[in-house]
Order: structure tokens, then C-alpha cells, then sequence
């Protein structure tokens, strides 16, 4: 048996290369995997702690999570369509019109 | 056994994930992501969830990665980052940041999950599929029904952002 | 009969509602207005005959409407009464109303606004009447706010003319004074009496603070030093209110602007009536007064250096209203200074004859103005006596009744006070307010000489006797001016007896001697003046000086401008009131409120300015502080979670 502490170890080192690519990166496709990464990171979470609980009902929110996810996955990349249009660029600090 | 199979499909799931962190190209870092992602899988089947493992390699594997390796060559967005960082000074910054969520998540996380998983019957449930399906159309019918709806609109929204010559 | 006397103020207030609310043509209004004051005084008239059956002990009415204002100890019935006082001054509002309302409607004939006016005039009727009829010192104010308002109104009436907009301003302003210290007074009669009512309802309710004067005789206020009697600080606060409203000597420069507005408004609210209120509430609180021996002195003087100012003021005037004008301060002058002699009867007495007189000599005037298509200034009259005989006949009998000449009314109510005056010592009164008696007599015979005889000096237009509607009034109360000496005559002393209940004085003494002395006086400083302008008719030229200026110079120009009160307070109050306007609107309204305000929005463009270098633009960098604040969430949770 594996300890679910170390699931929780992998999720959060998962976690936190997925906040670094969010920082560092500037190529928006790369930003958005970066997330999906963090998604990801906390469905294992979620499903380690449901197995040590033996709770179905997590699964039934991972499942909502993932699906969420493909919706969300469908519009962010429709949105970074539209802004390469108009931009011309997939960077993201080219995208800085709101500056103050 | 298991440990070793963990100890194995972990590694590879860092690997990939640092990968897809510091590949230049951004089909690279997409194909780098997959295998992370087939690494999470196999993290679900070794979890006992079945379901789970499936879909996460039909709908991340499958679809979404597509969908991101689709984009990207659409766009000729492989190589941004050629010109330098504007924004430099946020490295360290960033890397602080991160061991210092790390650290923090980590113990949030080892605070509340030490006792290991017991054995027997309920597991066979709780791996079963079927219970699953079974919660899903009882007692969380409706979130499910949301669920639709919000990928249908969805699917509107894309369209309606894809469309051309339009002011949005 | 409680009825009865609510009626007598309602009815009016009923020609009022329907006026603003109802009529809108010119006709019906002059009719109702005219009809609800001639209704009136026709209730007054049974109400006083009601009255006079009853024993003259019992003779006074209370009616409480309702409670008017009831929190914890402060109680104010909204109550009227009706007692012999009450009775003629209401007989006097509703009488020589009713003849200027008449009056009015051929005077103010074709002007745009008529219904207004009448609205208006029914108006201050009504108010007058709660002035006299209230049974509390709230409701007196009420009153005495409600006719000042309507003053307001009607001075500035014509308010396309600047000056008639700023001489009602001016009346409004100068009347506050008074005003102050009158409220000044309710407070301090409520902390001492606790009750503003002046009798009580005769139902073994609260009794009045009247009859309770003695409640506060010896009564010390003030600081150690320096203590007066609490009778004397309510008295003399009551005394500024009076002064405020009555016009008089420091505060009447408001009177003689206040022509500015139609004559029947003179001749009602500013000499027959509404000036009178200050004397009604000397009167009316005289327990008050004769309970201050200190206030009585400054009522006697004020009112005799008012009269003497405004007698020699009313000399120098051009203006045939202005003439007026001082010459009703300068007879206030006298009831005032009766009042502080403790003649109330006599002040109550010339109050009415003067009532009657004036109001005739100002519609008279304002016959004149009407018949000479408003020429106001007497060097552009002259010889108006055979264009306008019944105004110019009717003229006369106002100025003798006013200069004092046997047997009308002005020489027994005149003489009365007089007579008061060197009975009970107060011989250099006597010696002023015989003065200004003479100087009355003169100015009367100066105006009637400028106006009716010689030749007329502005061939400008011709002069037409008015119509009929405006000539009945001025007869009848030329009948008034003549005979109203009978209700006061020294052998039958019927208005004494008759306040007798309220004043509770005896008659005094006819002094032969002092009535032959004034009668002549009057008879040959009156024809010294009218002599003295018909002989020098010639040297009068439109906007010229008086032929008097040669002999007496700089004083005739001092007495032209009221002896300059009107310049002072200019300089002094006005000019200082501006220059603090300047102040603020110059100096502290863009310097100090601006400063502070801009100051404000400077400091914060500023801070928003070094904030926005926050705003980076760069998602990136949201992103970084965003997780600092998850780390700060976190690192919380787990300090908590410890």
C-alpha cells in the first residue's frame, strides 16, 4: 500500500511546476497547459484522499472537474484565437493595454 | 510492488511536468504534457478508480491535448519566447514563490493524510464503476444536468468567439 | 357666541383660500374680498354687542380650539378670545378693512395681478385678527409673523420696481430684530410663568401669565453685579419686538420704504393696523410693563424721541406718501410714549382715531396719486382742489383730525395722551410730544398747501376726480374722522370705562387749559405752513429745494434723510455685513472651501498617480502577486491550524 501522504507529495510538487510555468511562461498555449497541469495536480489530490476515505462521491467531482475542465479548455483556446487575430502574437505580455 | 509502480509512474509524471516547463517549443512542452497526463492516469488506476483513469486519458489525452496541439499549430505559436523577457526580475521572484508554496502545500497537505488505506470490501465498491454511475444519476442528477448545460454553452461560446468579421 | 368669535378671523381666511384657490377673474375677487371683511365686521359688531350685555367682570371670552402644541410641560392651546380690547381693535381691522378693500377695487383697477392682491389683503386680515384675538403669546407671534409676511408681500407687490423689492426685504429684515427678542421674551415668560397663555379659559384650567404677575415681582436675573427684575428683561425684550414692528426710534427706517407698495396696503397695513401691533401688545401685556418702572422710562422716551424724529423728518419730504409715512412713526411715537406714561387707554384711544384718520389721509393720497396718473412727488402737484373736490374736502378733514383741531378726532385722543403726560409729571415728555404736535399741524398744512392750492407745476398730465368706489370710502371715514373723538369725549369717558376690565384705569382730568393752548398752537402752526407754501408757490420747481432750505440749511437736509439713522445703519451694519460677504466670497469661498476641496482631489490624483505604476499590464505579474496572496491565505490556515 502506498501512503496517500505521498500522493500528496507528488500533487503538490505537480502543483507547483504547474504555478512556476504560469510565472515564467510567456507563450499563452504553454500558460494553459500550465493550468491544466494544476488541475490535474489537485484531481490526484482529490482522488488520494478519496481512496483513504474510500469515498465515491469524490470521484463523482473529479469527474465533474474533468469535465469542466474540457469546457473550459474549448473557451480559453477559442479566447486565445481571437486575441492571436487582433495581436497578432501569442504572448502574453504583448497583451498589457490595461496598463495603469 | 505497488510502491515500486508508484515510485516509477511519479517520476515520470515530474519528468514530464518539468519538461513541458522547460521546453522551448511549445508542441514540445503539449507532447510532454500528454505524458504527464498518462502518468495521472495510471496514478487513478493504481488509486482504484478505473473510471477515472478512463476518462482522464479519453478526455485529457484524448481530446484535450488534441485540442492544444491543434491550436498551437494553427497559430505558429511554437517559438514566442525568442524575444528577451521583458519582466525578467520575476525569475527569482517566481522560484521563491514556488518553493515557498511547495513548502506550505506540502505541509498543509502531510498534515491531514498520514493514516493508510485499509483493505477488503468496501474497496471493491469503491472501485467499482458502477457506484459510481449510480451516484451520479441519483443523488447528484441535477449537478450533473448543470454540467451539461455549461458544456453546451460551452460549445456556443466557442463558436461565437471563432466567428469572423464579427465585432465581439 | 364661542362661535361666534371664531367666525370673526375665519371669515376672512376664507376669502383668502378662495382667492388663491378658486377665483381667477379680477371682479369676483375685489367682490368676495370686499364681502368677507364687511362680513366680518359685521359679526365683530354683534360679538361686541353680545359683550356689552354681559357684566362688564365676565367680559371676556375664551375659546380653545384645539391643543396646539402638547409636549410634557409645554402646553399651547390654539385658543382665541374676545374681550374689550380684542373688541375694538378688531372692530378697527375689520371696519377701515372693509372700507379699503372697497377701496382697492377701483384702486387697483386693470392691474395684472388683482387676484393676487386680494389673496393677499384677506390674507393679513386674517392674521391681523389672530394677532389681537389670540389668548397666548404663539399664537400672538403667529399673528405677528403672518402680517409681517403678508407686508412682505405687499410691499414688494410691484416687485418689477428694484426698490419695492428691496424695500420689502428691508422691512422683512429690520422687523427680525424685533422679532428676536420677542421670542427671547416667550422663552423667558415660559421658564418663569410656564404658561404663554395671557388668562386663563375660566374653566379651573391653567390661569394665565397676566394674572399671575406678582408670581415675579422682586424676582432677581442677571449676574451678581449687575441684577435686574425678571419683569423688567420681559418687558424691554417685548419692547424691541414692539419697536421692531410699531417703527420706532431705533428701528422704523423701515416704515417710510415700505410706501413702495400699493396705497390701500399703506393705508391698512402701514397706518392703520399692523404697525399698531406693537401698541396692542404693549397694551395687551401692560401688567407686565407697569411691573417694570425701568422699562416704562425707555417706552416713554422711544416713544416720544421717536415722535419728534419723525415729525421733523415728515417736514422735509417731498414725496406725498413719505409725508405719511413719518408722520404714522411720529403718532406711534406717541402711542408708544403713552403707553410708557401708563396711558394705555389713551394710547388704545389715538391708536383707533388714528386708525381712522390715517387710513383716510392715505387713501386720500392715493385718490390723488390715482387722479394724477401716479405722480407721487409734491413739487409736481398743486392746485388739485377744483379737479378733485371730494378727495381734496375729505384731505382737509384728515389733516386737521391729525393736526389736532377741535372737535375731531385726533385733538381728543392727542390731547388725552397730553393731558396724561403734565398730570403726571412727565414734563419733558410733554414738552417733546407738545413739539411734535405743532410740527404735525405744520407739515399737515405744508402737504395740503403743496397739493391742493396755487397752480398746478407739472402741466404733464390731467388730473380727474376718481371713481365713485373710491370716493364712498373716503367719505365715510372723513364721517369716522370727525366724529370718532366721541367714543373717548372727557365727560363721557366711554372707552375707558369700557376697557375698564382689561386696563383697569379711571379717566383722567380735562385740562381746559392745555386743549385751548394746543388747539390754537395746532391752528397757527397749521396755518403758518400752509401759508408759508401758498405764498412761496413760485419759488417750488420740480426737483428743486424747499424754500425753507434757505433759512435753516444743512438741518432741513438732515431732516429730508430722518436725521441720516438710515446712512448710518448703511455704513455700519450693511457695509459690514457686505464686506464679510465679500470676505467670504472672495477671499474664503475660493481659498478656504475650494482650497479644501481641490486639496482633496489633488491629494488623491496624486496617490492615484503613484498607484498606477502598480498597474503593470502584465498578466504575468498579477499572476505573482496573486499567488502571494495564496500563500498569505495558506500561511494563515496553517497558523491557525497549529
Amino acid at each position: 500500500m502506498v501512503p496517500t501522504s505521498y500522493y500528496i507529495l507528488l500533487s503538490a510538487i505537480l502543483f507547483t511546476i504547474g504555478v512556476l510555468g504560469v510565472l515564467l511562461r510567456r507563450n499563452a498555449i504553454v500558460v494553459f497547459m500550465s493550468v491544466e497541469l494544476m488541475l490535474n495536480a489537485a484531481n490526484l489530490a482529490l482522488v488520494a484522499f478519496a481512496r483513504e476515505q474510500l469515498g465515491v462521491e469524490a470521484q463523482v467531482l473529479v469527474f465533474f472537474v474533468i469535465t469542466v475542465a474540457a469546457a473550459e479548455v474549448a473557451v480559453g483556446l477559442a479566447l486565445l484565437v481571437a486575441i492571436f487575430r487582433t495581436k497578432r502574437t501569442a504572448d502574453v505580455d504583448e497583451v498589457s493595454t490595461l496598463k495603469g | 510492488m505497488e510502491l515500486i509502480l508508484f515510485l516509477i509512474t511519479a517520476a515520470v509524471a515530474i519528468a514530464g511536468a518539468v519538461a513541458m516547463l522547460i521546453s522551448r517549443n511549445a508542441v514540445h512542452s503539449a507532447l510532454f504534457l500528454l505524458l504527464n497526463f498518462g502518468a495521472i492516469a495510471v496514478l487513478f488506476l493504481l488509486l482504484r478508480a478505473p473510471f477515472l483513469f478512463a476518462i482522464q486519458l479519453t478526455v485529457y489525452a484524448g481530446a484535450i491535448m488534441v485540442l492544444f496541439l491543434f491550436v498551437v499549430m494553427l497559430l505558429g505559436a511554437e517559438k514566442v519566447e525568442d524575444a528577451p523577457d521583458r519582466i525578467a526580475w520575476q525569475q527569482p521572484l517566481a522560484l521563491l514563490l514556488g518553493l515557498a508554496l511547495l513548502i506550505v502545500s506540502v505541509v498543509v497537505g502531510l498534515g491531514s493524510a498520514t493514516t493508510p488505506p485499509p483493505d477488503g470490501e468496501e474497496l471493491i465498491k469503491f472501485s467499482d464503476p458502477r457506484s459510481l454511475g449510480e451516484l451520479l444519476f441519483t443523488d447528484y442528477l441535477l449537478p450533473f444536468e448543470i454540467t451539461g448545460f455549461i458544456l453546451l454553452i460551452a460549445v456556443i461560446g466557442v463558436v461565437v468567439l471563432s466567428q469572423r468579421g464579427r465585432k465581439i | 357666541m364661542e362661535l361666534l368669535i371664531w367666525l370673526i378671523p375665519l371669515l376672512p381666511f376664507i376669502g383668502f383660500l378662495l382667492n388663491v384657490f378658486v377665483i381667477r377673474r379680477e371682479r369676483e375677487a375685489g367682490l368676495v374680498a370686499s364681502g368677507v371683511v364687511v362680513a366680518a365686521f359685521v359679526v365683530t359688531l354683534i360679538a361686541v354687542a353680545m359683550l356689552a350685555g354681559m357684566p362688564p367682570e365676565e367680559r371676556r371670552i375664551v375659546s380653545t380650539a384645539w391643543e396646539w402644541i402638547n409636549t410634557g410641560s409645554f402646553r399651547v392651546p390654539f385658543a382665541i378670545m374676545f374681550d374689550p380690547l380684542t373688541a375694538v381693535m378688531a372692530l378697527l381691522i375689520t371696519g377701515v378693512g372693509a372700507l379699503i378693500h372697497i377701496y382697492s377695487i377701483g384702486y387697483m383697477h386693470g392691474d395684472p395681478r388683482v387676484v393676487r392682491y386680494f389673496a393677499y389683503l384677506n390674507l393679513f386680515v386674517t392674521m391681523m385678527l389672530f394677532l389681537v384675538m389670540a389668548n397666548n403669546l404663539l399664537l400672538l407671534f403667529l399673528g405677528w409673523e403672518g402680517v409681517g409676511l403678508c407686508s412682505f408681500l405687499l410691499i414688494g407687490f410691484w416687485f418689477e420696481r428694484k426698490s419695492a423689492g428691496e424695500a420689502a426685504v428691508k422691512a422683512f429684515i429690520v422687523n427680525r430684530i424685533g422679532d428676536a427678542a420677542f421670542i427671547l421674551a416667550m422663552l423667558a415668560v415660559f421658564t418663569y410663568f410656564g404658561t404663554l397663555n395671557f388668562y386663563g379659559d375660566g374653566e379651573g384650567g391653567q390661569i394665565g401669565f397676566l394674572e399671575r404677575v406678582s408670581d415675579i415681582a422682586g424676582l432677581r436675573i442677571g449676574p451678581d453685579w449687575q441684577p435686574i427684575f425678571v419683569s423688567t428683561a420681559i418687558s424691554f425684550l417685548l419692547l424691541i419686538g414692539a419697536t421692531g414692528k410699531s417703527a420706532q426710534f431705533p428701528l422704523f427706517v423701515w416704515l417710510p420704504d415700505a410706501m413702495a407698495g400699493p396705497t390701500p396696503v399703506s393705508a391698512l397695513i402701514h397706518a392703520a393696523t399692523m404697525v399698531t401691533g406693537g401698541v396692542y401688545l404693549m397694551a395687551r401685556t401692560e401688567a407686565l410693563f407697569t411691573a417694570s418702572f425701568t422699562t416704562q422710562g425707555w417706552v416713554a422716551w422711544i416713544g416720544a424721541v421717536t415722535a419728534l424724529l419723525a415729525g421733523t423728518a415728515a417736514m422735509a419730504q417731498w414725496d406725498i406718501k413719505r409725508v405719511l409715512a413719518y408722520s404714522t412713526v411720529s403718532q406711534l411715537g406717541f402711542m408708544v410714549a403713552a403707553c410708557g406714561m401708563g396711558a394705555y387707554v389713551a394710547a388704545i384711544f389715538h391708536l383707533l382715531t388714528h386708525g381712522i384718520f390715517k387710513a383716510l389721509l392715505f387713501l386720500a393720497a392715493g385718490s390723488v396719486i390715482h387722479g394724477t396718473h401716479d405722480t407721487q412727488d409734491m413739487r409736481r402737484m398743486g392746485g388739485l382742489k377744483d379737479a378733485m373736490p371730494i378727495t381734496f374736502r375729505t384731505y382737509v378733514i384728515g389733516a386737521l383730525a391729525l393736526a389736532g383741531i377741535v372737535p375731531l378726532a385726533g385733538f381728543w385722543s392727542k390731547d388725552e395722551i397730553l393731558a396724561h403726560a403734565i398730570s403726571h409729571g412727565h414734563t419733558p415728555i410733554f414738552i417733546i410730544l407738545f413739539l411734535t404736535s405743532l410740527l404735525t399741524a405744520f407739515y399737515m398744512g405744508r402737504q395740503v398747501a403743496l397739493v391742493f392750492f396755487g397752480t398746478q407745476r407739472d402741466p404733464g398730465y390731467h388730473p380727474h376726480e376718481s371713481p365713485a368706489i373710491m370716493t364712498v370710502p373716503l367719505i365715510v371715514l372723513a364721517v369716522g374722522a370727525v366724529i370718532g373723538g366721541v367714543i373717548n369725549l372727557p365727560v363721557l369717558h366711554w372707552l375707558t370705562d369700557w376697557l375698564e376690565p382689561v386696563l383697569h384705569e379711571k379717566a383722567g382730568e380735562f385740562n381746559i387749559w392745555l386743549a385751548l393752548i394746543a388747539t390754537i398752537g395746532a391752528v397757527g402752526t397749521g396755518y403758518l405752513g400752509w401759508w408759508v407754501y401758498t405764498t412761496n408757490a413760485a419759488r417750488i420747481k420740480i426737483g428743486g429745494k424747499d424754500p425753507a432750505y434757505r433759512y435753516s440749511g444743512d438741518i432741513w437736509e438732515g431732516m429730508e434723510e430722518a436725521w441720516y439713522l438710515d446712512r448710518l445703519y448703511q455704513r455700519t451694519v450693511v457695509a459690514g455685513f457686505e464686506q464679510l460677504a465679500n470676505f467670504l466670497a472672495r477671499v474664503f469661498d475660493p481659498q478656504g472651501v475650494d482650497g479644501l476641496v481641490m486639496g482633496i482631489g489633488r491629494f488623491f490624483g496624486g496617490l492615484a498617480n503613484g498607484v498606477r505604476a502598480l498597474q503593470t499590464g502584465y498578466v504575468r505579474t498579477y499572476a505573482l502577486v496573486f499567488t502571494v496572496g495564496v500563500l498569505l491565505v495558506l500561511g494563515v490556515m496553517l497558523w491557525f491550524a497549529r
